[in-house]
């Protein structure tokens, strides 16, 4: 290594173009990067901003409709733009290696992990006898925290849970020591406890081994907990870079501003210093000079012409605005013009909406022979009893796997009940879709989280909205184009938009047409299944403001399912967390933020990646297996707070914490809320 | 505030183009292969269409010249043992090989898609059934049940062209509904298709708003390479005796007839032969550029 | 199996709705109507459909297939040799076959979109387009009339020498590895590029490993799979083929008989071939079900 340069890699004026249709789209336009040795950058934007394409080039890697118009990629010394093939085999993973966004895909589905280690260890490393590289193979599996290695090392890719799978990439990279790692969005694949665990593992690993990280991500609350510096991207543009302590206490470029606004809190209370970011990046709109200027709240026309270079407002802090100076002030006036977002409506009538009594789902329906000798099938979802009232709102939270999409399958008819019943405004709820009124089908609307896949590609959005107010009000057609004109407003869609085909809509364009479909049935339940989790921040925070606005003004109940607390902690009137097809929590939303929490509860927000809890990672990185927990409580294999034998033996009762709030677990409630304190 | 601002930002995109812009955007970039593809189909369509007009001489007169004559400006590509005009033969002929072929893989691929994509959507005792059915056609080589069927028609029928159209549209079907159930599967696993049925619709109401325009890319690929095998298919059964009878001036049963005259006269055997193969290359290279444009894979099989 | 039977089933329904009676067609539309009756009865014919369907498939369980109607002779001593030809004839061209599709699409793959994958690819599309009923022709016409270094007919007999039997079938070899190699090469082609997509090869290029090992080690074993189920349908086109190419160049094959009797509606060997037709698809799809879980240990598992 040389030691005269102060970086081990740098990106230099990169200018790259993708080839689109007969012309080319500039992608990445004059990217500059410094990476020190043994340091961890975080490389932060929305998707399509270029940054995984500019983490790749430090790997030598271009797509191949790819084309780079000038700049260098220098590593040690190396411009690896200018390698052929033949060379950069010896520098990949030798001296720089890559963690990918998806383990799933990204390992060899026919080849052991073992295998796909080893020969890494053959081309590059320095063991080159049988043994010698088994050896190294177990030693590492030990370094990432997998458990029994000499037996994993022998399994295929999907005998693996997703966080070992990540384990194993990460055991890839680092196999023959390379000074620099790349890594792709590791994570975003991961549910959130296991996310929580990988960023530990890479934590330990970079103050034991010392490499240096590029991590490449959309989650801001990540970046806080790993990084030492970061560089956040908007449309091929470094906008901003700065330490990490430095970036979230004092922001200066509007777009991370925005960006930092845009992050769900668990913490509603703390002071905002910045507002979420509106509308979206759109490649085909991209003025002269600023990229981010059409979405800017402290824009003067000449930032539209002026072309940003990144300044250096206080050391190593770069930022690429010339109103820089302004924006902190203007900030501030134009926080205190908003108003008070009005507080939770309490509702006290209790009108019952949806009741579920004692309800229990499974996949396979148990067939007559099945009943006869009494044998019941794998249950998704057990004893479940709970009410949603009018006009309030539910959340759902838990892993993937829990049985919470489960749930709204059930309501919606998907899937009937095979054990308890489902009412609805007070009558019992056919379980199948066929024996269900008209009425019934309309008021219950079901919002899915994909929105690619929730709408026809090959129907216009006129269609999609038409064919409800077709099928339940039998509208005549001029009624129809006025009401889909309303429709589209309301989720603040141009209503121009009726002529378009899902294609020429963002993700977050489809999801609002997908609410407004749900809402032009005029329902009296919402099913939002995960209906935000595939949305970039800033979208997300738009999509989740106005469906805060429906609860106030429509009266209309939600069943809101998500993985991630922090998301539903602003919209929920009441939380229900489930774990293992067994509701563990459930209490007003404020109650089940705070002490006491359910053991699980409480591992689910430690495990949120929050950008006020900077750098505050303690070690624990064995993984921990999901256990079927014995009979009782699901969550026994897995709980740090359990209390012996009798949690796996005999299931947890309810403690009432207060008239809505009730635990389910052993533990006593005074014991609960000193643990969680301490 | 920020909603109408938003709208705004959202109306600077450029207006999206109309179905019919992106069509003809398509077809100026469309591949090679298509184009090559696409002329050699116009000029065997246009013979298909035109050519009984203008053919010299009606297929089935005889003695228009001697036997055997060879290539004349008379008899362009000369006569047969019957004195008949090959020339005139090879056009007649592709009127009647095209329009066998087209409403046969037409027929075929109507039928397996409807069978397909109701299968796909209704699942349970009746995807079993048909799928059972499906399996047990495909299981018999294609050819061989192609014969079967023409013997167990019977000798009154055998030697019709309609016969023929049936049989093919019969040996295409099942592999057709395989490929449709298979298109219609990847379609109702979408959550657009449980909104509909969640919203009450019937079944073939989901197929053929939801199903059937997203499933239509594979199947219009299937289709142009149906078109493509027919005339194989035909030409084999008419090569081996089983397909329309003569003097129909089928290109596959000219060429089984005129195999013995080879040394005589090579051109009787080239022409029939020649016209087949280019009609089928090209057919085949105007589904590769179609596949491509609609960014679908080509699945050749038997 | 089920399929198997209900294949039966299907080639029993199809031979009975044939006009006329066995009885008939063996003493000719001259016979009088007490010998047909007495024909009638020795051949059961009088018994209900169903229970002679089952006399049939018992028999045929035991590989007791009934009586040839034009020979006299039991239908297995019938078929023995030519099943005996025509699976030589069929091992020798799958043999050629296997190196004439990897190659070609390993080498097209790897050089995706660069004039060797479009050269590849063209001539592809020339077999693939070419039915092989006028392959043989050509073939026929090339290396018999054009240069005369083989013999016009395949016509081996029992005592024809191995060397004799090897000249003979040079021509049926090459025809049907040809196209089978076709349909295959592009199939393998497609599913290596796929592969090239996916992450895990960009992963393995991403840590070094070498153009090589790439291809043989990561892509090569994940493609195979799909193209064995190619393979496997291959088989079933290999069938239909041989019926093709026997007849052609008269090999006294398993296909040829085939059609000689349906061309004389001897119903027992009619039956007898399609059922084996039949199985041998159904085995060779089993074959191939069981490759693909050998090289996808996600399949192992189920």
């Amino acid at each position: 290594m040389n030691n005269s340069s102060p970086y081990l890699a740098r990106l230099e004026e990169i200018h790259l173009s993708y080839r689109h249709d007969e012309s080319w789209l500039k992608v990445l336009q004059g990217v500059s990067l410094d990476i020190a040795p043994g340091e961890v950058v975080g490389l932060v934007g929305e998707s399509g901003c270029g940054k995984s394409t500019l983490a790749r080039l430090l790997l030598g890697y271009r797509h191949p409709s790819s084309r780079i118009e000038s700049g260098r990629a220098i590593l040690e010394d190396v411009d690896l733009l200018g390698l052929e093939r033949n060379s950069l085999d010896g520098i990949r993973g030798r001296r720089v290696a890559l963690v990918p966004q998806d383990p799933t895909t990204a390992l060899n589905p026919s080849m052991r992990v073992g295998a796909q280690i080893a020969e890494v260890l053959c081309e590059h490393g320095d063991e080159k006898s049988e043994e010698e590289i088994t050896a190294r193979i177990i030693e590492l599996f030990e370094n990432v925290g997998l458990p029994n290695p000499e037996f994993l090392v022998k399994r295929f890719p999907h005998q693996l849970s997703g966080g070992q799978q990540q384990r194993v990439t990460i055991a890839m990279a680092l196999a023959c020591n390379p000074s620099l790692v790349v890594l792709d969005e590791p994570t975003t694949a991961l549910d959130v406890t296991t996310q929580d665990q990988i960023l530990r593992l890479l934590v330990q690993l970079r103050s034991r081994l010392g490499i240096a990280m590029l991590y490449v991500t959309h989650d801001l609350g990540v970046v806080a907990q790993i990084a030492d510096r970061v560089c956040v991207m908007y449309a091929g543009h470094v906008v901003e870079t700065a330490a990490t302590e430095r970036i979230f206490s004092e922001p200066r470029h509007p777009y991370t501003r925005g960006l930092i606004g845009s992050v769900p809190r668990l913490d509603l209370d703390q002071d905002k210093t910045a507002r979420p970011l509106r509308g979206l990046l759109r490649r085909s709109q991209l003025p002269k000079g600023c990229p981010f200027q059409p979405r800017c709240d402290f824009t003067e026309p000449s930032c539209a012409e002026v072309h940003q270079h990144p300044v250096e407002v206080a050391s190593d802090h770069y930022v690429a605005c010339q109103r820089w100076q302004h924006v902190e002030q203007e900030e501030q006036t134009r926080l205190k013009d908003v108003p008070e977002s009005s507080p939770v409506t309490e509702l006290d009538g209790d009108d019952p909406l949806v009741e579920f009594d004692d309800v229990s789902l499974s996949y396979s329906q148990p067939g007559r022979l099945d009943k006869l000798i009494g044998y019941s099938p794998l249950t998704v979802v057990h004893d479940l009893s709970f009410t949603i009232r009018r006009g309030e709102v539910v959340a759902l939270v838990g892993e993937s796997g829990s049985g919470k999409s489960t749930i709204a399958k059930a309501v919606s008819g998907l899937l009937p009940p095979c054990k308890g019943q489902i009412k609805f405004n007070g009558k019992p709820l056919p379980g199948q879709l066929d024996g269900r009124s008209e009425e019934q089908k309309r008021t219950i609307q079901y919002i899915f989280q994909n929105p690619d896949s929730s709408l026809n590609p090959r129907a216009r959005v006129r269609g999609a909205l038409g064919r409800p107010l077709a099928k339940f009000f039998a509208m005549k057609v001029s009624e129809i184009t006025s009401k889909i004109a309303a429709a589209l407003e309301e989720v603040r869609l141009p209503k121009t938009y009726a002529a378009r085909f899902p294609d020429q809509l963002s993700g977050g364009e489809r999801q609002r047409v997908a609410i407004a479909r749900a809402l032009v049935a005029k329902p009296s339940l919402l099913l939002c299944d995960e209906a935000l989790s595939a949305l970039d921040v800033s979208v997300q925070a738009n999509i989740l403001s106005m469906l805060e606005d429906f609860k106030k003004d429509r009266e209309v109940a939600m069943l809101f399912i998500s993985h991630d607390l922090a998301v539903v902690r602003s919209l929920a009137d009441r939380v229900a967390v489930l774990f293992n097809g067994l509701m563990l929590e459930i209490g007003d939303t404020s109650a089940v933020y705070a002490p006491p929490y359910h053991p699980y509860t409480y591992a689910l927000l430690q495990a949120v990646p929050d950008i006020e809890r900077r750098n505050e990672m303690h070690e624990n990185i064995i993984e921990q297996e999901t256990s079927s927990g014995g009979r009782a409580c699901p969550f026994a294999g897995r709980c740090q707070w359990k209390l012996g034998s009798q949690c796996e033996t005999t299931p947890p009762p309810w403690r009432k914490v207060t008239g809505k709030h009730s635990i389910r677990c052993h533990r006593e409630l005074d014991n609960l809320t000193a643990l969680a304190t301490d | 505030m920020s909603t109408e601002i938003q709208i705004n930002s959202d109306q600077l995109e450029d207006a999206p183009i109309s179905r019919f812009e992106a069509l003809k955007r398509v077809l100026r970039q469309s591949p090679m292969s298509f184009r090559i593809g696409g002329a050699i189909m116009f000029v065997h369509v246009f013979i298909a269409i035109t050519g009984p007009f203008w053919a010299p001489y009606d297929q089935a007169t005889i003695f228009t010249g001697p036997p055997l004559m060879g290539m004349s400006w008379e008899h362009l590509f000369g006569t047969d043992m019957l004195g008949r005009d090959v020339f005139s033969r090879v056009i007649h002929g592709a009127h009647l090989v095209i329009i066998l072929s087209i409403s046969g893989s037409f027929l075929g691929v109507a039928l397996g898609t409807a069978l397909g994509l109701l299968s796909a959507y209704l699942r349970g005792w009746f995807d079993e059934v048909v799928m059972r059915l499906i399996e047990t056609l495909i299981s018999i080589p294609y050819l061989v049940l192609a014969l079967l069927l023409v013997t167990a028609a019977g000798p009154k029928y055998s030697g019709e062209p309609t016969l023929v159209v049936l049989v093919v549209a019969f040996v295409f079907a099942p592999r057709v509904t395989r490929l449709a159930r298979a298109a219609g599967l990847d379609v109702v696993m979408n959550d657009y298709v449980t909104i509909a049925r969640l919203r009450g619709e019937s079944a073939w109401s989901v197929i053929w708003r939801e199903l059937l325009p997203n499933a239509s890319g594979t199947l219009l690929v299937e289709f142009a390479l149906r078109t493509g095998y027919a005339p194989v298919l035909i030409g084999t059964l008419g090569f081996l005796g089983f397909g329309v009878a003569p003097p129909n001036p089928e290109w596959g049963l000219m060429i089984s007839e005129y195999r013995d005259l080879v040394l005589a006269s090579p051109v009787v055997v080239l022409a029939p032969a020649l016209m087949l193969a280019s009609l089928i290359i090209g057919l085949n290279m105007w589904t590769e550029g179609l596949a491509r444009i609609l960014g679908r894979s080509v699945r050749h099989e038997e | 199996m089920v399929t198997l039977l209900m294949v039966s089933v299907v080639v029993f329904a199809a031979i009975e709705i044939i006009p006329g009676d066995a009885a008939t067609r063996y003493l000719g539309r001259d016979a009088t109507p007490e010998a047909l009756e007495v024909l009638r009865e020795r051949m059961h014919l009088n018994d209900p459909a169903h229970e002679r369907y089952i006399k049939w498939i018992s028999g045929a369980v035991t590989g007791d297939f009934g009586t040839s109607l034009t020979s006299g002779r039991p239908v297995t001593e019938v078929l023995a040799p030519k099943i005996f030809n025509t699976v030589i004839l069929a091992t020798v061209a799958f043999l050629v076959y296997i190196p004439f599709s990897v190659v070609p699409a390993v080498f097209a793959a790897a050089n995706r979109d660069k004039l060797m994958d479009h050269m590849i690819s063209s001539i592809n599309l020339l077999a693939v387009s070419i039915p092989p009923f006028l392959l043989a022709t050509f073939l026929l016409i090339l290396f018999v009339i054009t240069f005369p270094i083989l013999p016009a007919i395949s016509a081996v007999t029992d005592e024809s020498t191995v060397g004799e039997f090897a000249i003979a079938i040079i021509l049926p070899v090459m025809t049907m590895a040809i196209v089978m190699a076709a349909h295959t090469m592009r199939m393998l082609r497609d599913n290596l590029i796929e592969v090239f997509d996916s992450d895990y090869i960009r992963m393995a290029e991403l840590k070094g490993m070498s153009k090589h090992r790439v291809l043989l080690r990561h892509a090569l074993p994940n493609a195979l799979g799909p193209s064995l189920h190619i393979t496997a349908l291959n088989i079933n086109f290999l069938v239909s083929g041989m019926v093709v190419v026997e007849k052609v160049f008269a090999f006294p094959g398993f296909g040829r008989e085939l059609v000689d009797a349906l061309l004389v509606e001897d119903q027992p060997v009619v039956q007898a071939t399609v059922l084996l037709a039949s199985m041998v698809y159904i085995f060779a799809n089993l074959a191939a079900d069981l490759g693909s879980m050998l090289l996808n240990p996600r399949l192992r598992e189920q």
